[in-house]
C-alpha cells in the first residue's frame, strides 16, 4: 500500500509541459516519498519513467516498487550500483547496468539514448543528488546535471531529482535548484 | 537593498544611471526563472529591447515560456549558451544566435556587440540568467573578463542607452568572484 498521507498530487499541480522538481526529504523519508511520488506519476500520471539509480541496485528497486505496486514494465532502470558492487546481474529488457556512479560521461549517454529511445510522455527520475555527490566532484556534477536538463529541456521531458535535505551542499544544492521549476520540501 | 522587485522602483534605477546602469539582482532559487520572466516583462512593458543571454535553458524552453506568460519575445533576441555549453544542436531562429560549442568568450562578446545595431528602441538591456552557470564551464578568469567586457560595454556605449542585469541565486552570491563582480555594479538589488 502507498502512505495515504503523503499529498504528492498537489506538488505537482500546475507545472509547466517539460517540467523539472527538485524534490528534497530527510534520509528517513526518502525511500517512502520517492516511491510515492513514482506512484502518482507511473500509475496515475501514465508517465513511462526513466530511473537512474545510484543509491539502490536494480533488483532491490524492482521488489520495492512491486510491492508498492508501480508497473515496473513502465520503467526503464539504469542501475549504477550492481556493476561496481559485484552484485549478481539479472539481464532483462528495461536495465542498463552502468560501470559506476562516478562514469558520468557514460551515465549521460545512457541517459541521452534512453530519453531517445522511449517514445510517450516520459520522466528522468535521478535517486539522488546527495549520493552522486559522494562519488563525484561538485563541479564536474553541476556540470552533469546542467547538460542532462538541457537536453531534457529541448526534448520537452520532465524531471524528477531527489536530494536529501542539509546533506546536499550548499553551493551545489543551490546550482541545481535554480535550473528547476519548482523545489518540493517533504521532510 | 533587499525588497520584492514588483514593489521597488526598479525601472527608476535604472532611469537614475540614465539607463546605464549596472545591477546585480540576488534571486532565490525558488522560482528563480519565474522571477526571471518577470523581470523582463517588467522591461518590456517599458520600452526596453534586450538580449537574454541564457545559460540555463536552451531558448526553445526559454521562448516556450515567453509565450506561455503572454511575454513579447518580439522585442528580445536570444543567445542559446546552454545549448552551446551542453553541445546540443541550436534552433534556427531569427531571434537565437548562434554561438559555437566552445563557447569562446570572444566570440560571446562579439554576438552581443553585433545585436545592439539591431534594436530599433534606444532603451537596451543585457540579460544575463546566472553568471554562476557560464563558471561552471570556464575558468573564473574567462568569466570575469566577460562581464568586465560587459560593464566596459555599458559604460562606454554612446548611441544606445544599454543597461547590464546579472543574475545569480542567493545561496551563491558569496562566491570570490560574485564579490568580485558585484564591487564593479551600480547597485545590488536583492529579492
Amino acid at each position: 500500500m502507498i502512505t495515504e498521507n503523503i499529498d504528492i498530487k498537489k506538488e505537482f499541480d500546475n507545472l509547466p509541459d517539460g517540467w523539472i522538481v527538485l524534490l528534497e526529504t530527510s534520509a528517513e523519508k526518502s525511500l517512502e516519498i520517492s516511491l510515492v511520488a513514482l506512484h502518482h506519476l507511473i500509475t496515475e500520471k501514465n508517465y513511462i519513467g526513466i530511473v537512474l539509480s545510484a543509491s539502490r541496485p536494480y533488483k532491490n528497486l524492482v521488489q520495492l516498487y512491486q510491492h508498492k505496486g508501480i508497473d515496473t514494465n513502465r520503467i526503464l532502470f539504469l542501475d549504477c550500483i550492481s556493476k561496481s558492487q559485484s552484485l549478481e546481474i539479472e539481464q532483462t529488457g528495461n536495465v542498463l547496468y552502468l560501470d559506476s556512479v562516478s562514469d558520468l560521461t557514460n551515465i549521460s549517454l545512457a541517459l541521452k539514448g534512453s530519453m531517445e529511445k522511449i517514445q510517450g510522455d516520459k520522466f528522468v527520475y535521478i535517486d539522488s543528488i546527495t549520493t552522486m555527490l559522494i562519488h563525484n566532484t561538485p563541479e564536474m556534477f553541476a556540470r552533469f546535471i546542467h547538460g542532462i536538463l538541457t537536453k531534457m529541456r529541448i526534448q520537452g521531458i520532465s524531471g524528477l531529482l531527489i536530494s536529501l535535505e542539509d546533506e546536499t551542499d550548499k553551493e551545489i544544492r543551490a546550482e541545481v535548484a535554480q535550473l528547476c521549476d519548482r523545489i518540493v520540501k517533504l521532510a | 537593498m533587499d525588497l520584492e522587485l514588483s514593489n521597488i522602483p526598479f525601472i527608476e534605477i535604472l532611469r537614475q544611471y540614465n539607463n546605464r546602469a549596472v545591477i546585480m539582482i540576488e534571486r532565490s532559487t525558488e522560482g528563480y526563472f519565474e522571477h526571471n520572466m518577470e523581470t523582463i516583462r517588467l522591461l518590456l512593458e517599458n520600452d526596453f529591447e534586450g538580449i537574454y543571454i541564457s545559460f540555463q535553458r536552451p531558448f526553445i524552453n526559454v521562448y516556450t515560456m515567453f509565450e506561455q506568460k503572454n511575454i513579447d519575445t518580439s522585442k528580445l533576441l536570444f543567445i542559446d549558451a546552454a545549448a552551446a555549453l551542453s553541445g546540443e544542436i541550436q534552433v534556427d531562429d531569427d531571434r537565437c544566435i548562434h554561438i559555437s560549442e566552445d563557447i569562446e568568450i570572444d566570440e560571446l562578446v562579439r554576438a552581443i556587440y553585433t545585436s545592439i545595431p539591431r534594436f530599433q528602441s534606444k532603451k537596451n538591456f543585457i540579460f544575463i540568467d546566472s553568471l554562476t552557470t557560464i563558471a561552471l564551464y570556464k575558468p573564473l578568469s574567462e568569466t570575469m573578463r566577460f562581464s568586465e567586457f560587459l560593464v566596459g560595454l555599458v559604460r562606454k556605449e554612446e548611441k544606445n542607452q544599454i543597461s547590464l542585469i546579472f543574475n545569480v541565486a542567493k545561496d551563491l552570491s558569496q562566491k570570490k568572484f560574485i564579490q568580485d563582480v558585484a564591487f564593479r555594479v551600480d547597485e545590488v538589488v536583492s529579492i
